[in-house]
């Protein structure tokens, strides 16, 4: 925060939308797509995110979501169940033929890819080289949908509906290069009001008419929890870590190697995981607590789902196009004795501070703001405990109306 | 002989399995700020980690010492404690004199010393039974052993 204005290390950011959650006056916004960015294409297919079904009064069925989809203007919606099932398949050959290093670390979370990236560069080639079955979906909708309709590929928008804006910031630019087979993503709080209306607008017959037919399994919801690779790959090393300080944690024990004997770990930087997505509506609790009764009240195979794997498999490719590297941070650029040096001035400057992260000089920490003043990219004299007038100058910042002073004896 | 640029201690604790491996965490942060190569920050990390461990299972306290020159980046590690009595066969794979709690919590197989030999590019130790054990390191910056 400089004068009351965030900025950005673009090379440090690793998408995981936390400002989103905490900017006060909602002014950080999620890059989502618009209707009109959509408008160019003939047919448009969504493809919602499972978590979508669990956001919802349980009186509105996955159903009624499918139709409130079609309502705000999508031509199909897409379920892709089969896709997270082929996905699932083929990672579970890649861990059996994986040689190591261990452990493998999954790739549905856009931010974990990102963190490993910048902080864990070591630990690169260990991040699942599977195409992800949001990727598979697009392009299976498309060919579909171009050979039943006739028209162009390129004319066909596949449109993911997210439950965080990295997500979104995969598809627009995904982390190995190359690019998406989705053409965008609507955040699941941008439509969660038209949804929602639409819904409840609907009368009894429609309902009826809607509930026959739809969802044959649960097994697209069963994606949506955290630790849904657990059945699969229990006789492998498995763990799953939600969380980013939790993620954080697991990954600097095994690179220590304080944590051995696990061969995967599925983590997701949200709490919770992808329910728990910062354009996701309700809390992660309750959501889980709906997407298990949903799922209960849904059987869970679907036959005509596995035939269509078993078809698909064989004849699909998986492999991720173009490779994911290590994103070394611009530091590096001054001598080893100046990097030093810039180190020691960090530490002093630590020593210097009142250690309270009170946060007033747009730092985060004592410590970041240590860093910024290391890095020159902050003077000393902005830390309100360092110098008096800096409080004055962010009274002019940031005004805060008229108070009452408190009388005295009251 | 090369510059020093760097030098930190830190202190062990024996039997602080509660804290164990936060020095190491301490060592990374502070090499991956400096902006030392990823794939040496991680040996220096693994020797840091074992190193720790040891005096945690076994010693009374310690002390872990990181000299950063231009060319390496040495650790050394002292401990007061029991010392090691056949050194040849503590630089065994697979030898340990772990004590079953010790595996129950995942230490302890035999791989700390090796380890640490494994991924130092020079490698020292000393002890004296029923006084401590010194263990000295250094890998260098342009290595990649």
């Amino acid at each position: 925060m400089k004068d009351g204005k965030a900025s950005v290390i673009p090379e440090l950011c690793i998408d995981c939308g936390s400002c989103l959650r905490v900017c006060p006056t909602g002014a950080i916004q999620a890059t989502t797509r618009s209707f009109a960015d959509l408008d160019k294409f003939r047919y448009k297919v969504a493809v919602p995110s499972p978590v979508l079904f669990g956001q919802f009064p349980m009186a509105i069925s996955p159903a009624h979501i499918v139709a409130g989809l079609h309502c705000i203007g999508f031509d199909a919606v897409w379920d892709f169940s089969a896709e997270l099932a082929l996905a699932n398949r083929a990672l579970l050959e890649y861990v059996d033929r994986w040689k190591g290093p261990y452990p493998l670390i999954s790739v549905y979370c856009p931010v974990i890819v990102r963190l490993v990236q910048v902080l864990y560069p070591d630990m690169v080639d260990q991040l699942i080289r599977v195409q992800l079955p949001r990727e598979l979906a697009a392009r299976e909708l498309k060919r579909k949908y171009s050979e039943e309709l006739g028209i162009d590929q390129g004319e066909i928008a596949a449109v993911y509906i997210t439950p965080c804006q990295a997500k979104t910031i995969s598809i627009l630019a995904p982390a190995e290069g190359g690019k998406s087979s989705l053409d965008g993503a609507v955040g699941i709080s941008d439509i969660y009001n038209d949804l929602l209306a639409h819904a409840q607008a609907m009368d009894e017959e429609e309902t009826k008419k809607l509930l026959e037919g739809r969802m044959r399994s649960g097994e697209l919801l069963r994606w949506s929890i955290s630790g849904r690779q657990r059945r699969d790959l229990s006789r492998h090393g498995y763990m799953s870590v939600t969380g980013l300080p939790n993620v954080i944690q697991v990954l600097d024990d095994i690179e220590k190697g304080k944590l051995s004997n696990v061969e995967f770990v599925e983590c997701h930087a949200c709490w919770g995981g992808c329910i728990g997505g910062n354009l996701a509506v309700d809390n992660v609790y309750v959501t889980r607590g709906k997407v298990r009764r949903l799922m209960s009240q849904l059987p869970d195979h679907d036959t005509t789902l596995e035939e269509q794997v078993d078809r698909r498999y064989p004849k699909e490719d998986f492999t991720l196009k173009g490779d994911v590297k290590p994103r070394t941070v611009g530091i590096s650029t001054a001598g080893l004795k100046d990097r030093i040096k810039r180190k020691k001035t960090e530490e002093a400057m630590i020593k210097a501070l009142p250690g309270l992260d009170c946060g007033l000089c747009g730092a985060p920490t004592c410590e970041t703001f240590a860093k910024d003043v290391a890095m020159g990219q902050a003077q000393k004299t902005e830390c309100v405990f360092l110098s008096d007038k800096q409080l004055e100058r962010l009274r002019k910042i940031y005004p805060c109306g008229e108070r009452e002073a408190p009388e005295d004896g009251s | 002989m090369a510059e020093e640029l760097l030098r930190r201690t830190y202190d062990l604790h024996g039997r602080d399995f509660d804290k164990a491996g936060e020095v190491a965490t301490t060592i990374k942060r502070m090499l991956n700020d400096i902006g030392i190569d990823a794939g040496i920050v991680h040996r220096v990390v693994v020797i840091a980690f074992e190193a720790e461990m040891n005096v945690v299972m076994y010693a009374d306290k310690g002390t872990m010492t990181l000299f950063l020159t231009d060319a390496d980046i040495g650790l050394e590690v002292a401990d007061e404690g029991p010392g090691i009595e056949d050194l040849e066969m503590a630089l065994t794979e697979g030898f340990s004199t772990a004590t079953d709690k010790m595996r129950e919590m995942g230490f302890g197989f035999g791989m700390g010393l090796p380890n640490i030999r494994k991924n130092a590019d020079d490698f020292s130790i000393e002890s004296d039974v029923g006084v401590g054990t010194t263990i000295r390191t250094k890998i260098r910056l342009n290595s990649s052993a």
